[in-house]
């Protein structure tokens, strides 16, 4: 558990420290606020349900939101996550949790970055983020 | 619904003030119930408020190209941070439509996002690919 921030060096299969988050309505109420986004699908529930979902959803940028916190806690900084990527393949429903790992696929001397591998799973199962890269700018 | 005609229309949005209250609000949603990290410190996906949502919101308001928020789904997003967002910038977004395809009845469109701030510098990149249910009216 490596991180780069806490002056560890980063080597390739290194694992992130996991982030785990159990995601209630009120925070992706508060995150529809913050964000601006106000998609019915993700604060209404019967017109969550008339789109065909069991349900509201959080919004797939809140799920993306905790990646790239985990990934910036593994940074040691937010301004050292130079790129960060994912596919939203599974909604999170509210009161599921959420938890973000990732891994370091290769690491570049010259350029003082890292690479890393990342997914994002939740509490039944779901492959909520897939195919997650992120870019980080190791502390020199 | 778009179609490739509509490949290449670029989008600019209203400058955004990246406000101190503005992240501070962000980042404590992200957070939930937890404690927030970094206080003060730009998530780097405060990027969907002053880079994804205000093009994508210049995008919605094209009548021509006819995408509507009811059925649009967010399939896949990247960022790239060439210079860090810093709080007090002010910074004006674009999203550009990279291409669009049809598949299975349902409409892939790709939008290329860019964001600049006061200097001229780019302090972010993206692409999103948005997926439309329906094969339109």
């Amino acid at each position: 558990m490596t991180a780069p921030g806490a002056g560890q060096e980063a080597r390739p299969g290194d694992e992130m420290t996991p982030l785990s988050r159990t995601v209630s309505q009120a925070q992706i109420d508060a995150y529809a606020d913050a964000s601006g986004d106000h998609n019915p699908i993700h604060v209404d529930p019967e017109f969550a349900r008339s789109v065909g979902l069991p349900g509201t959803i959080a919004h797939g940028m809140l799920d993306m939101a905790i990646l790239g916190e985990a990934v910036g806690r593994w940074a040691g900084a937010y301004d050292r996550v130079a790129e960060l990527a994912c596919r939203f393949s599974k909604p999170l429903l509210p009161g599921d949790t959420v938890t973000c790992t990732g891994r370091v696929v290769s690491v570049d001397p010259a350029a003082g970055t890292a690479t890393l591998q990342l997914e994002a799973t939740s509490s039944r199962g779901d492959r909520v983020l897939t195919n997650g890269r992120a870019v980080v700018r190791l502390a020199g | 619904m778009p179609d490739l005609s509509h490949v290449g229309r670029r989008y600019l949005a209203p400058g955004q003030v990246v406000s101190a209250e503005r992240v501070a609000d962000y980042a404590s949603a992200v957070s939930g119930a937890g404690e927030v990290y970094l206080p003060g410190s730009v998530p780097p996906t405060f990027a969907a408020v002053y880079c994804l949502l205000p093009s994508l919101a210049e995008v919605l308001a094209d009548a021509e190209l006819g995408i509507e928020l009811a059925g649009l789904i967010h399939a896949e997003q990247s960022f790239e941070w060439p210079v860090p967002v810093r709080p007090g910038d002010v910074v004006v977004a674009s999203a550009e439509v990279a291409s669009v395809e049809s598949k299975r009845g349902m409409t892939f469109v790709t939008l290329e996002l860019a964001a600049t701030n006061q200097s001229g510098d780019t302090v972010c990149r993206g692409r999103s690919l948005l997926l439309l249910r329906g094969a339109g009216r």
